[in-house]
């Protein structure tokens, strides 16, 4: 790679004709001097480096797009139409020729299918994900590309600040790369298949368990990561794996939805520029900007710096043990009082300055601890892409599709800043693509019927990137006509999808239609295509990650699509929290502040569950009573700080005992088979590979009112006892069991008589619950034995029998059971109704 | 020992040696188990280890607020965050300690049960292990039986008991037939 000649130029080029393509349609929007400035040094700069490296091409190109731009360098006037076809034109040639000059890739998989309401991911991230226009990495290079970028191509784009880069060579190569790396450097070096057993090379491990003949008993770390979270082989792992595993494809098929898309030129275009490397379609950048890594490296170095006192403490300790040899000397000579006195000076400065010094290193463990976990936070950051980076290729369909029907639509994009798994932007991205698309073809009117309806001449399209707890929604706003429902329910009832002449369907019916697909509410064929199809790949990407598409209309007014898409992987900073020894991570958006709680305050708190803030009553929780809910909450100091935790509507007031500062980090779904309380929003990692608890502030608020409403809580947590049902058939067990448990109850189960009266006698519980005909200790004796305990006689007894004599149920009531039920009149909610009224919740 | 015996020994030491590279090395595997025995809420059982990808011992364990109380709370294993469950709650007989030990299942989603005690790992012929079709009379998380020293220990099926998790939390995607 190091004779490749072309290798610095390829970072730079890309980095030039990410800055021109956004700055081109920022032109196109903004006219003005200082921007055509800027684009006429970007062009030179590639002009430049192209001569080089004799891209006479580039050279060539980037010279006609500052010829173009020359004459405007003054003026503030907006270019001309041409002009700025023309510039854009140049621009994709440029990036075509640009992308040309990358090595080939492999082929990415295919993005896998998860079932509704599954997030993707699971316990790791999917790396495999990515749209179907995507591209793919660039296998061995994305390491290398974060070294240019750091170092040689800083001096290469001008000034001129770093626009988000809307890269769409590269997506996911960073991402790759880094599970590359901790794949590669995590593999136990003499792995092999099959049911040997495996040596775990994890330093961090407790000690291996050594057992029959020294031979180690250990995980497959490599197993328990990639293989059960995906189900997909470890080649499958996309942007990191072997490029000899698939063969390179050259170029990537259009979407054929595109083509489907019939005669609209717009499409027509943005197919044909499908088939360049500039095509919208190519999924965002997984690329790190150099804010980011700028950030990283500070990270590191104030981490360094941290070791400092921990590398003086070096001469310190040298220093201790001479003066504990000094002492020692001066004990083994002394005899006289004086010699006793100087030596206890001696040793009582030595234990002064020992201690001085553990507190310095303790000090210093946690502040690198921090800065680590700071490191951390923002190294897993760099695996995340800004929202931002979809922004300019929306920008461009936008344009694009305006420009071939005679329009003038202006974009915005919000939101950017949110950085999110690159899998699922690119996916959102594909389907936002259609969305805007069809937003400018048929939502957005033509000129003089704008005028007529008293709109501006410029539509708009907004597109809106928002965060809501486990997801992110994307909003496509525009100002047209809204969706032509008549004719939707025209065509529909043509194609007898509705009843015609019968009841007048209602909006979201036609709306669902219409996500549906197939539908075009456009009123010529042969114009445009139907809106459909954008809905319908909208409709398609929410499927696959178990999202939803939801759309809004109102006739002339304009129509809201919006997709929301459930988070694999997600960066915020938070407010690291402790509560009764345990430590949770808040959302900082939606912290509005923090208030210290004086030990009456949070007493009083505590009991009324609301506090006095900002002149208003809130609602309020100690954090602990969420944490532990439904078992004892272990003795801690009580809530000290209150964490005001807030929507745009409603707030409360958290108890926590201790603020432990803030952290970047990033959030993980939680995992498969571990159901949660509402409260917790996900998982991350700290510094020792530990989860963490990320609360949820939509669910802390939705607890708090459950749990008072803002009325007084009880002074204990409510909790109920667990049920223990003993009987010695397996299905009655099971039974009873999901009976008890879908009540809500905690069940515990003993197979014989003997067995429940040692449960019973082994933990505490509201409820026995026993059958009668057992071998053993029968259900009279084991209700006659735990009522003549005085432990266990407070405890009610039901017995479920298949008996149903009279005399049975008098014996029943003599040995103490509370109730009494026959099996085969069972009767769900007869159970339930005696177990309500002897466990009071 | 006289010569002729310590020449008898030594043919047949050859031969023996000589065998162990004429025969067929898989029938090893086939014709042994590799269990670990355990102890979960103060009981004895066995697990086969050729269920499991991996043991551990000690590691924290993030308690999880929620519905299911066999549930202990999540780990964290090489990046990858893993559901850990009470292996005696799950077996019905839930123990106030906290178990130190994890074995993680093998299969998909991740999953780990916890145990309170590791006696050893033993390597039995198959033919010693009491096979069960189906659950045996106890729990059915339980399939088969295995004489060893210090008693008859039930084996605790990895696979029944992750059907057994999946049941817990709705989990659909698990193929029965699997078991």
């Amino acid at each position: 790679m190091s004779q490749d000649p072309l290798r610095y130029f390829r970072v730079e080029a890309r980095e030039l004709v990410d800055q021109i393509s956004a700055g081109v349609l920022d032109l196109d929007q903004q006219p003005g001097p200082d921007l055509v400035a800027r684009l006429l040094r970007f062009a030179h700069t590639l002009k430049g480096a192209a001569r080089v490296v004799r891209q006479q091409e580039i050279a060539d190109r980037a010279h006609a797009f500052e010829e173009v731009l020359v004459p405007h360098r003054s003026g503030g006037e907006p270019l001309p139409a041409d002009e700025m076809r023309e510039l854009l034109r140049l621009n994709d040639e440029i990036e075509e020729r640009v992308a040309a000059l990358e090595p080939q890739r492999p082929k990415p998989d295919p993005p896998p299918r998860f079932p509704p309401g599954m997030t993707p991911g699971g316990a790791s991230p999917s790396p495999g994900l990515r749209a179907p226009g995507d591209r793919g990495p660039e296998p061995g290079r994305a390491a290398e590309r974060g070294v240019e970028a750091g170092t040689e191509a800083g001096g290469g784009p001008p000034a001129g600040g770093a626009v988000p880069g809307n890269g769409r060579h590269d997506s996911g190569t960073r991402t790759g790369s880094a599970r590359q790396h901790r794949d590669e450097s995590s593999r136990p070096s003499g792995q092999q298949d099959g049911g040997e057993l495996r040596t775990e090379h994890q330093p961090a491990e407790g000690p291996a368990p050594r057992i029959d003949g020294g031979r180690t008993v250990a995980g497959r770390p490599e197993a328990d990561r990639s293989t059960p979270a995906t189900g997909r082989p470890r080649d499958s792992n996309g942007p990191g794996s072997e490029p000899a595993a698939t063969p390179p494809v050259p170029v990537d098929k259009p979407d054929h939805r595109d083509r489907e898309a019939g005669n609209d030129p717009g499409h027509a275009k943005s197919e044909e520029a499908a088939k360049t490397p500039s095509h919208p379609d190519a999924a965002p950048a997984a690329r790190g900007s150099t804010a980011d890594v700028d950030e990283l490296l500070d990270a590191v170095g104030e981490a360094h710096a941290r070791f400092a006192p921990l590398r003086t403490g070096g001469h310190a300790l040298d220093q201790l043990t001479r003066s504990a040899e000094a002492l020692a000397d001066q004990l083994r000579v002394g005899r006289t009082a004086a010699h006793t006195d100087a030596a206890r000076v001696v040793a009582a400065r030595l234990a002064a300055d020992l201690g001085a010094l553990g507190r310095r290193i303790t000090d210093t463990v946690e502040q690198v601890e921090r800065e680590l976990d700071e490191v951390r936070g923002r190294a897993e950051r760099l695996r995340l892409v800004s929202a931002s980076s979809i922004f300019t290729g929306l920008h461009r369909a936008v344009r694009d599709a305006a420009d071939a029907q005679g329009k003038r639509v202006r974009f915005e994009g919000r939101g950017g800043e949110l950085r999110l798994d690159p899998q699922v932007l690119a996916l959102a991205n594909n389907a936002l693509l259609h969305v805007v698309r069809n937003s400018v073809a048929h939502g957005i009117e033509p000129d003089r019927d704008r005028l007529a309806a008293g709109k501006p001449v410029e539509g708009r399209v907004i597109v809106e990137v928002e965060r809501r707890g486990r997801y992110v929604a994307f909003r496509c706003t525009d100002d047209g006509r809204g969706f032509d429902l008549a004719a939707v329910r025209r065509t529909a009832e043509a194609r007898g999808l509705l009843m015609r002449g019968g009841t007048p369907p209602d909006e979201q019916t036609l709306v669902e239609l219409v996500l549906r697909g197939g539908i075009s509410t456009s009123p010529t064929v042969t114009e445009v295509a139907g809106r459909g199809i954008g809905l319908d790949v909208a409709r398609d990407v929410a499927d696959q990650l178990g999202g939803d598409v939801s759309v809004r209309t109102e006739a002339g007014r304009g129509a809201v699509v919006e997709l929301v898409l459930p988070l694999a992987l997600m960066s915020m900073h938070g407010l690291i929290l402790e509560a009764a020894g345990t430590v949770a991570t808040v959302p900082l958006d939606s912290v509005r502040t923090c208030v210290r709680l004086l030990p009456e305050q949070a007493a009083a708190a505590a009991v009324t569950g609301k506090m006095a803030h900002d002149g208003e009553a809130v609602p309020f929780l100690p954090l602990a009573r969420a944490l532990y809910a439904g078992t004892t909450v272990p003795d801690g100091g009580g809530p000290t700080v209150a964490v005001i935790v807030g929507t745009e509507e409603r707030a409360v007031a958290v108890g926590v005992d201790r603020l432990a500062g803030t952290s970047t980090l990033v959030v993980r779904p939680l995992p498969d088979l571990a159901p949660a309380a509402s409260v917790i929003g996900g998982v991350s990692m700290d510094l020792d590979g530990n989860p963490r608890l990320v609360l949820d502030a939509q669910g802390l608020i939705a607890e708090t009112y459950r749990l008072g409403g803002g009325g007084a809580a009880p002074a204990e947590p409510a909790r109920r006892l667990p049920i223990l049902v003993v009987d010695d058939s397996l299905t009655t067990r099971m039974l009873e069991r999901s009976i008890l448990e879908s009540a809500g109850y905690e069940v515990d189960l003993a197979a014989s008589g003997e067995e429940g009266l040692d449960m019973a006698r082994s933990r505490q519980y509201g409820l026995y619950l026993t059958d009668i005909d057992m071998p053993g200790i029968d259900g009279f004796t084991f209700v006659a034995e735990t009522r003549a305990d005085p432990e266990l006689s407070g405890v009610p007894a039901i017995l479920v029998s298949s008996r149903a004599s009279a005399e049975d149920r008098q014996r029943g009531v003599a040995v103490g059971a509370s109730a009494y039920v026959v099996k085969g009149e069972f009767n769900q909610e007869e159970l339930l109704a005696h177990i309500r009224r002897l466990v009071p919740a | 020992m006289s010569p002729n015996d310590v020449k008898n020994r030594l043919t047949e030491l050859r031969d023996d040696f000589d065998r162990s590279f004429a025969e067929p090395a898989r029938q090893h595997d086939a014709e042994y188990a590799e269990l670990l025995a355990i102890r979960a809420g103060g009981r004895p059982y066995a697990l086969r280890l050729a269920q499991a990808s991996g043991v551990h011992s000690d590691r924290p364990v993030t308690p999880l607020p929620g519905p299911q109380a066999a549930l202990l709370g999540v780990a964290g294993f090489s990046g990858a965050i893993v559901p850990v469950y009470d292996l005696a709650a799950l077996l019905g007989h839930p123990a106030p300690e906290r178990p130190r030990w994890l074995v993680v299942a093998a299969g998909a989603p991740p999953l780990a049960l916890a145990f309170h005690d590791l006696d050893g790992h033993v390597r039995v012929p198959t033919s010693t292990i009491v096979d069960e079709a189906s659950g045996n009379a106890g729990r059915d998380v339980l399939r088969g039986m295995v004489p060893l020293p210090g008693g008859i220990r039930p084996i605790v099926d990895l696979l029944s008991a992750r059907a057994v998790v999946h049941q817990l939390t709705g989990h659909t995607t698990y193929n029965t037939e699997e078991r």
